[in-house]
């Protein structure tokens, strides 16, 4: 074993782990406009931000509606105050456009904003786009979706479910926006990404191409740094910022978290987030979630609370023992997984290394496979977490007790 | 001691059959085609790779599982097949009518199934497939209704349409255009799941909804929370009829008996309301 010991607070500090500073982020000017809105007879107090270099002066909770056909509760979020109406090309198979289509018909066409999706045939595994995905095949969609939505222009379109930098950059996509902004079809471009946000994000920046992104981003995500990170650049350079899979949908149902006003605060503390676009499919959830407008705030209780939740969830390995037999070395990962929650959830280090002492590992761990193989059912990066946790092996024990 | 056998050998059978359906469903061969690449799976936490935010709706619909297989010809025309698995039948229905389109070609395959240039959706027992087919050229309907036969061969039985659904009276309603809505009907979240139907007469459009519950008092306790949630309580809260002032939806004429509520929405006219509920009723006494 090398001889290289390295102190607890070491140890601690070089971690993201951690909940320090980065986890809350401090109270600062949040440039945003508190108006009382009429709410369906009620005043209601509502708080609004600009989406960035559109200009757009937005609630900070607008509506999702993919989970929804049900017309009065869409109606009732817009004459609550909902400003954005949040859809894509392929949700109910355009059903859902059909039905916003219906709500909106009559309405002053600048009380509300249409942000869709369009999709282009991709390669599943890698996230690259295939043959299919041509600039005639994304403007027939958007017509098509205009037409279910009975508008001539939407406000936003996206370019939907991008994963990887090199499909932000895809020509055929950028042909398509441009020519759709020229012929006044779409006012914004836009992109959505549930999966490699940071790395999505960064090149949606960097290409000048978009004016608005949708990603998730909630506090249970365990790279939730990376993506607070690559949304300020992106803020800062003038993008919209929306934020998505806050507290419902995604990979989560029904909803795991257990605090939604906590969950949907936490996300808006983040000054450089605009709005977000939660999926509720009840009066009583679009009260809740439009009710986060009275105060931002996190008060402590719901601190604690989101701490706790996101320690227990994204630390603890579920022991589904999947990864058994994926390490070509053989590492027992399940008991590895359990050093680092006894690490990072319980704090209890000189418990972790009894436990990484017990189990003879090699000398050489995760060091020596080039990618590794082990796909975990809840994500876990397993080598990262692996490397990371087996260095208590190098820290005397004296400093840990 | 015979009755005791029976319960095993059925307890046997039903595990052998619910773990069959999930398990030996196999893609068909079909000649002329290749598959390509490895069948992809996906469950319920990874199924937003596949679908995006769409992934949401199937999860409310009970989605267990869907695997995914992509085919190949020498012309280089190509054929993806998913195979959703949800929880029941009804759950499969339910997303299928989700996304059904109610004017569109209709073909007889498993319990219901539509085409359309390079689509075609059909439902089969607790599965909802969709084929999706690219350079195909003219012969596109004709490769697809053969995958898609091949695929509900392999799937086993074809299963039907709920049977509930044979309630709602014909006169008016638009073919194709019932629905079932799994949760938060109405957007309350005590009024766990309806069916539902869209009519048109003489212009006027409507729709009709049936709750099944697990009994009366399951009934009971929806019509005692609605009438609360509007702002009219009552004391009794007992079957029979029931004018409910939506804040959102608008007057609502509804009926509870024994282990159903039905209703109207978006209808002004009371002596159609009448009609309709009456019929209603009388097509819901026959399941009885």
């Amino acid at each position: 074993m090398d001889e290289k010991l390295i102190g607890r607070r070491d140890f601690m500090k070089s971690t993201l782990a951690g909940f320090g500073g980065l986890f809350f982020l401090p109270q600062i000017d949040m440039k945003q406009e508190i108006r009382v809105v009429d709410a369906k007879g009620k005043e209601k107090k509502f708080v609004y931000r600009t989406l960035g270099k559109t200009g757009l002066k937005i609630p900070v909770i607008n509506m999702g509606v993919m989970l929804t056909d049900n017309p009065n509760l869409i109606r009732t979020a817009l004459d609550s105050g909902v400003l954005l109406l949040d859809t894509a090309h392929a949700y109910m198979a355009g059903r859902n456009e059909e039905v916003i289509g219906e709500v909106i018909k009559g309405r002053p066409r600048d009380s509300y904003y249409i942000a869709s999706k369009v999709s282009l045939p991709q390669d599943r595994t890698t996230g690259l786009y295939t043959e299919g995905a041509t600039t005639e095949e994304f403007l027939k969609k958007l017509d098509l979706s205009l037409k279910r939505l009975g508008l001539d222009h939407v406000d936003i379109l996206h370019l939907h479910g991008v994963s990887r930098k090199e499909s932000v950059m895809f020509e055929p996509a950028l042909k398509a926006f441009d020519k759709a902004k020229k012929d006044g079809k779409i006012r914004f471009t836009g992109i959505s990404t549930h999966t490699n946000e940071p790395e999505v994000i960064h090149a949606a920046t960097d290409s000048k191409a978009y004016d608005v992104i949708l990603t998730a981003y909630n506090f249970k995500q365990k790279h939730y740094a990376e993506v607070r990170n690559a949304i300020a650049k992106a803020s800062q350079a003038g993008l919209g910022i929306i934020g998505m899979k806050a507290i419902r949908g995604g990979n989560q149902q029904p909803p795991t978290v257990k605090n939604i006003t906590a969950s949907l605060k936490w996300i808006l503390q983040d000054p450089n987030v605009h709005t977000v676009v939660p999926g509720f499919t009840t009066f009583d959830q679009m009260e809740i979630d439009l009710s986060i407008m009275e105060d931002l705030t996190l008060t402590e209780p719901e601190k604690i609370e989101l701490q706790k939740e996101a320690s227990i969830r994204g630390l603890y390995c579920q022991g589904c023992r999947q990864c058994l037999g994926q390490c070509p070395e053989h590492l027992p990962i399940p008991d590895l997984m359990r050093a680092y929650m006894y690490t990072y959830g319980y704090r209890n280090l000189a418990l972790a290394q009894d436990l990484i002492m017990s189990l003879n590992l090699p000398n050489r761990v995760c060091e020596d496979c080039g990618q590794c193989p082990v796909k975990c059912s809840i994500g876990f990066n397993v080598s990262g977490k692996i490397r990371d946790v087996v260095r208590l092996r190098d820290v005397p024990l004296e400093f840990l007790v | 001691m015979m009755k005791t056998v029976c319960l095993i050998l059925g307890l046997i059978i039903f595990l052998w059959v619910s773990g069959a359906e999930a398990k030996d469903f196999r893609f068909p061969e079909i000649k002329g085609w290749k598959q390509s690449g490895e069948i992809q799976t996906f469950i319920p936490k990874n199924l937003y790779e596949y679908i995006n935010g769409a992934a949401d709706l199937y999860l409310m619909y009970d989605f267990q599982e869907l695997e995914v297989a992509e085919y190949l010809n020498e012309k280089k025309a190509s054929v993806i097949i998913d195979v959703y698995r949800h929880k029941t039948s009804t759950h499969a229905f339910g997303i299928y009518s989700q996304e059904r389109l109610s004017d569109t070609n209709f073909i007889n395959i498993g319990a219901q199934g539509y085409v359309e240039k390079n689509v075609l959706n059909f439902l089969t027992g607790s599965y909802y497939v969709k084929i999706n087919s690219f350079n195909t050229g003219a012969e596109d309907q004709e490769i697809l209704l053969t995958f898609a036969k091949k695929v509900a061969e392999n799937l086993g039985e074809k299963g039907r349409l709920p049977s509930i659904l044979s309630s709602f009276p014909e006169e008016g309603k638009k073919k194709n255009s019932e629905k079932f809505i799994n949760k938060n009907f109405l957007g309350y979240s005590f009024l766990h799941s309806a069916f539902t139907a869209d009519y048109e007469l003489s212009g006027t459009k409507f729709k009709l909804f049936v709750i099944e519950g697990a009994g009366k008092d399951e009934c009971k306790d929806m019509i005692q929370k609605y009438v609360q949630q509007t702002g009219s309580p009552r004391k009794d809260v007992v079957e029979g009829r029931y004018l409910i002032p939506d804040p959102h939806h608008g007057e609502i004429e509804l009926y509870w008996r024994g282990g159903y509520i039905w209703g109207i929405l978006n209808l002004n006219i009371p002596s159609l309301r009448s009609k309709y509920l009456k019929l209603f009723e009388e097509e819901l006494q026959k399941r009885n």
